[in-house]
């Protein structure tokens, strides 16, 4: 009975020790996994500009579509560059979250030609953190394979609402390009930045 | 010994404590990581719709919302039909009258399916006593001179093609409490299976998504007859286990009307029929009509209701009496000095069925993550249908490719009972995994060991949902190798490429059918296994008097199945001489020749050998890179006979401004109805991405967006696109995965501390 006590304290952290170290590992698990996705998610946006990279340069040689993976359900159809940036794109062709995981995507019933409006999406946390740097009369070149380059130069911003908004595919001769907006946010929200560029007749 | 562990619990209340908060702390942090990963889920079932928004290729859809009342302000519309029929041809006025009942000026806009072999050739604009007939335009000319309309307040009206059976109708400035008229016009031909005639006047243009457990067969139909087909197959592989992929991509839709909230648009429908032949047994499929019949050869018809919402399609089917149809008919038109006539040809069937030769088939099944979900049983139960129907001296082979492709047997082997087996046990052991890679399968699938083999019909049977990217290399391919198999895709899924597989079947002298949901492989199947069982003739080739300065559509002429007529369109300078028509049936030679100046005089000949022509322009120009060259083809064909097509609109303008300075226009889309059997949560669901709803598209030429502002802008529907979404994970991720890891930290000394303790 007396020697009781002494076991008990001992005993002690025979409750708190499991779970705890069950709670912690747990824990680190969870925020490794997330921590870890979270950079896998930004390392294969970089990763996959390179590949698509070649994947464009072996269109512009041959003129067709190639695709940088053979399973990649989007393949590079344009090049986005913003000289003054030292920005260079390469554009894919949907713009679907698989393939916005990889670059920008053209959404697809838009114009790529350069005859009409084109509309090019991309991640405000990756590819297209770039465009709230992008001030009027910046220009932007946008070479396909259909269309050769057309350059643009930008008229101007704008914040909307997609939950509100929506883009008419007819309404013109133009490029804009759509992110999420705040840049900065943290969650997913409904509000969009676009930057709305005009053609620039050479 | 009961005490103690009071004891103890008071002795380290305090530090317990502690370690229970750290631990509500991190459990917290924790929670807010997994919100994370649900919101995160959320996030890629709402992204699903908009990408679907996104990808539509021409215009996009336009969006509902369930709310009571929602499309009370929008205009009405009524419907009148009137179709003449007179043998195998059909012309079919449609009178549309879009009636504002409320206080603004509004711009209607109205989305409407037509036959796909439709050949639209008239628009008028009617208000009140005065007639305006519109113009055929180049499509982007029409459109800005009915802009410029708009803009002035005058009334106009559009007519565009969307999809080559899905066309829609604009009529801006609608006056306060006024109705404007649009009639439109077009032309077809009847569908002949054997003795039986069919016309079909679509209602109702379907949403592309089917639910399961609601379809109507009838109903959902839509696809095999249809045009819903992409031009840029970029789909996403959408994860295993998403229940239902909603990806159709390419319709232009309406807003579609919550049942609950009554039918709209109204249809009134008359057909009169002369079928050039005693007419046994007229009937409709799926409304009730009024029959009276005029002398031996005619009927009149009417809907027995008069006025019927615009919810399913009308379909009309007519048989001949005792006496057998006829089997050949020739019509003939001229038009500015050409002659253009239409041949139909029925050949030899009925009792004397010739013996089927026995088959090589080549079965070429998608097992890549497109097929997912719903697509791949039904797949693989279509395939294993078609194994079933193998006779014994048949021979056969598989082919399963994803991004890679495998052959169950090194070459076709006897469809015996083991070989058989083996093929069962191989099919149901696919799943669907990894990307599309359909051109190295095709070669296989085409590749010939024995190309001079005349005793055996080659039959390659694809099992796809058409998720490719490189339908040129693909056309390329089976045009070019062919030889002398023949293609048969089967579409699966809710929403198929159906555009490439009907292109492809073509192409490859065959057919192509849709299988929708599981409920319909058997029937499908069993209607395809049957044509394969059955080629009767083949190799049909026409021989025209003057053939180099003879067009004829379509080219080549594909085999000819049970039931089927041959049917041609052509244009020459005189139709004089005879046609001379020859094939293989039953293995000996078959020939028919068609004296050219015997044809009854019919207009609109020309205009349906138009719509066959730019219908194969169409086609050629995907398989030529020369998009330019086709496009200015098919430019001249519709303008020189007054057609709509991708490239031309009819366009008509009221020379007269009616709607005051200053007076805002709004812009309305007429809600449709959903197609009969359908459910609406169960086709637009309860978790919807919001609704896009938006103001008229202004005027301005700065204006690309247009964004909802005031109480009745949420009540507004317009075509748009959606915005997609464009944030990833990563800094949320990123961010919660320090906190969780501080947190795991923080515990971790914590629970030291404590330990040390003790």
């Amino acid at each position: 009975m007396t020697e009781m006590p002494i076991s008990s304290v001992r005993k002690r952290p025979d409750w708190t020790a499991p779970a705890g170290a069950v709670l912690t590992a747990l824990l680190i698990a969870l925020g490794g996994w997330q921590l870890g996705h979270g950079l896998y998610i930004k390392a294969k946006a970089q990763l996959a500009q390179m590949l698509l990279d070649s994947a464009w340069e072996d269109s512009l040689r041959t003129g067709t579509p190639h695709k940088a993976w053979a399973w990649a359900d989007a393949w590079p159809v344009a090049q986005l560059s913003v000289p003054r940036l030292e920005i260079s794109e390469i554009v894919l062709s949907n713009a679907s979250g698989e393939a916005l995981a990889f670059g920008p995507g053209h959404m697809s019933a838009t114009d790529l030609s350069g005859k009409g409006l084109s509309a090019i999406a991309g991640h405000r946390d990756t590819h297209f953190s770039f465009l709230k740097e992008l001030r009027s009369g910046d220009r932007i070149v946008l070479t396909t394979l259909e269309g050769g380059r057309t350059v643009y130069s930008v008229t101007g911003t704008q914040v909307v609402d997609a939950a509100t908004t929506t883009l008419d595919p007819a309404a013109g001769n133009g490029l804009v390009l759509v992110t999420c907006y705040p840049f900065d946010a943290v969650a997913r929200g409904s509000l969009r930045y676009l930057v709305i560029a005009k053609q620039v007749i050479s | 010994m009961r005490s103690l562990p009071h004891r103890s619990a008071q002795d380290t209340g305090p530090r317990d404590a502690i370690v229970f908060i750290a631990a509500l702390f991190a459990t917290l942090v924790a929670v807010t990581g997994l919100l994370t990963v649900a919101a995160r889920a959320d996030g890629a079932a709402a992204r699903n719709g908009l990408v679907t928004l996104n990808d539509v290729q021409s215009g996009t859809l336009l969006l509902k919302s369930k709310e009571p009342g929602k499309y009370v302000p929008a205009p009405l519309l009524a419907t009148d039909a009137k179709i003449e029929v007179t043998g195998p041809m059909a012309r079919a006025r449609v009178t549309q009258r879009f009636i504002n009942p409320g206080d603004g000026w509004v711009e209607g806009k109205y989305v409407f399916p037509l036959p796909e072999d439709a050949a639209v050739d008239t628009m008028k604009m009617i208000i009140g006593e005065r007639i305006i007939e519109g113009q055929i335009k180049e499509k982007e000319e029409a459109r800005r001179i009915y802009e410029k309309a708009k803009a002035e307040g005058k009334k106009a009206g559009l007519l565009e093609q969307q999809r080559p059976n899905v066309f829609t109708n604009a009529v801006a400035n609608i006056g306060p409490h006024e109705s404007v008229t649009i009639q439109i016009e077009y032309q077809q031909t009847a569908h002949r299976d054997g003795d039986r005639f069919s016309l079909r006047f679509p209602m109702v243009v379907a949403p592309r998504y089917v639910p399961k457990e609601a379809a109507a067969p009838q109903v959902v139909d839509f696809a095999p007859g249809s045009g819903w087909g992409t031009t840029q197959p970029d789909r996403d592989d959408l994860p295993p286990g998403t229940a239902h992929p909603d990806n159709a991509k390419d319709l232009t839709q309406p807003p579609v009307l919550d049942p609950e909230e009554g039918k709209v648009n109204p249809v009134a429908l008359q057909v009169s029929l002369e079928a050039g032949f005693p007419l046994g047994k007229v009937t409709s499929s799926f409304h009730k009509v009024d029959i009276q019949r005029i002398g031996k050869e005619g009927a009149k018809l009417s809907l027995a209701e008069k006025v019927v919402p615009a919810d399913k399609d009308f379909e009309l089917v007519w048989e001949p009496a005792e006496t057998a149809a006829p089997t050949a008919g020739l019509f003939r038109e001229t038009v500015d000095g050409e002659d253009y006539v239409l041949v139909m040809l029925m050949p030899p069937s009925g009792a004397a069925q010739p013996k089927a030769k026995p088959r090589e088939a080549i079965f070429v099944i998608d097992n890549s993550g497109s097929m997912a979900g719903a697509s791949m049983p039904q797949a693989k139960a279509g395939l294993l249908f078609a194994l079933d129907k193998l006779k014994p001296e048949d021979s056969f082979n598989i082919i399963r490719f994803d991004d890679t492709h495998e052959l169950l047997f090194p070459q076709p082997v006897r469809a015996d009972r083991e070989n058989i087996a083996v093929a069962r046990k191989f099919v149901n052991g696919l799943s669907a995994d990894g990307g599309t890679e359909m051109l190295p399968a095709l070669k296989a699938a085409l590749a010939d060991r024995t190309p001079g083999d005349a005793a055996h019909v080659r039959q390659v049977i694809f099992l796809t949902d058409g998720a490719i990217s490189n339908e040129k290399a693909l056309f390329e391919e089976i045009a070019r190798h062919r030889g002398r198999s023949r293609l048969f895709t089967v579409g699966i899924g809710t929403a198929p490429n159906s555009y490439f597989m009907r292109r492809a079947a073509e192409a490859g002298r065959g057919s192509f059918t849709h299988i929708g949901d599981l409920a319909q492989v058997k029937s499908r199947m069993a209607d395809l296994a049957n044509k394969l069982e059955h080629p009767l003739v083949t190799d049909v080739t026409a021989q025209w008097p003057d053939e180099a300065r003879t067009e004829s559509w379509p080219d080549p002429i594909p085999d000819l199945y049970k039931g089927e007529p041959v049917m041609l369109a052509a244009r020459m300078d005189k139709a004089q001489g005879d046609l001379t028509l020859t094939g293989e049936l039953d293995g000996k030679a078959w020939q028919v020749r068609v004296p050219l100046d015997a044809g009854e005089t019919r207009s609109g000949i020309g205009k349906l050998w138009a719509r066959r022509k730019i219908a194969a322009l169409e086609a050629e120009r995907l398989m030529s890179r020369d998009y330019e060259k086709a496009d200015a083809e098919i430019l001249n064909v519709a303008l020189e006979h007054h057609l709509v097509s991708r490239r031309t609109s009819l366009v008509a303008v009221d020379v007269t401004p009616t709607r005051p300075d200053g007076e805002p226009l709004e812009s309305r889309d007429m809600p449709v109805n959903l197609p009969e059997g359908w459910e609406f949560d169960k086709v637009f669901g309860e978790s919807a991405p919001a609704p896009v709803m938006h103001k008229a598209m202004r005027a301005a030429p700065t204006a690309m967006l247009a964004s909802a502002e005031g109480p009745i802008a949420d009540t507004a529907q317009d075509r748009g696109l959606a915005l997609p979404q464009t944030a990833s994970d990563a800094p949320g991720l990123i961010r919660n995965g320090l906190f969780t890891l501080l947190a795991a930290f923080l515990l971790m000394l914590l629970w030291r501390r404590v330990t040390r303790r003790g």
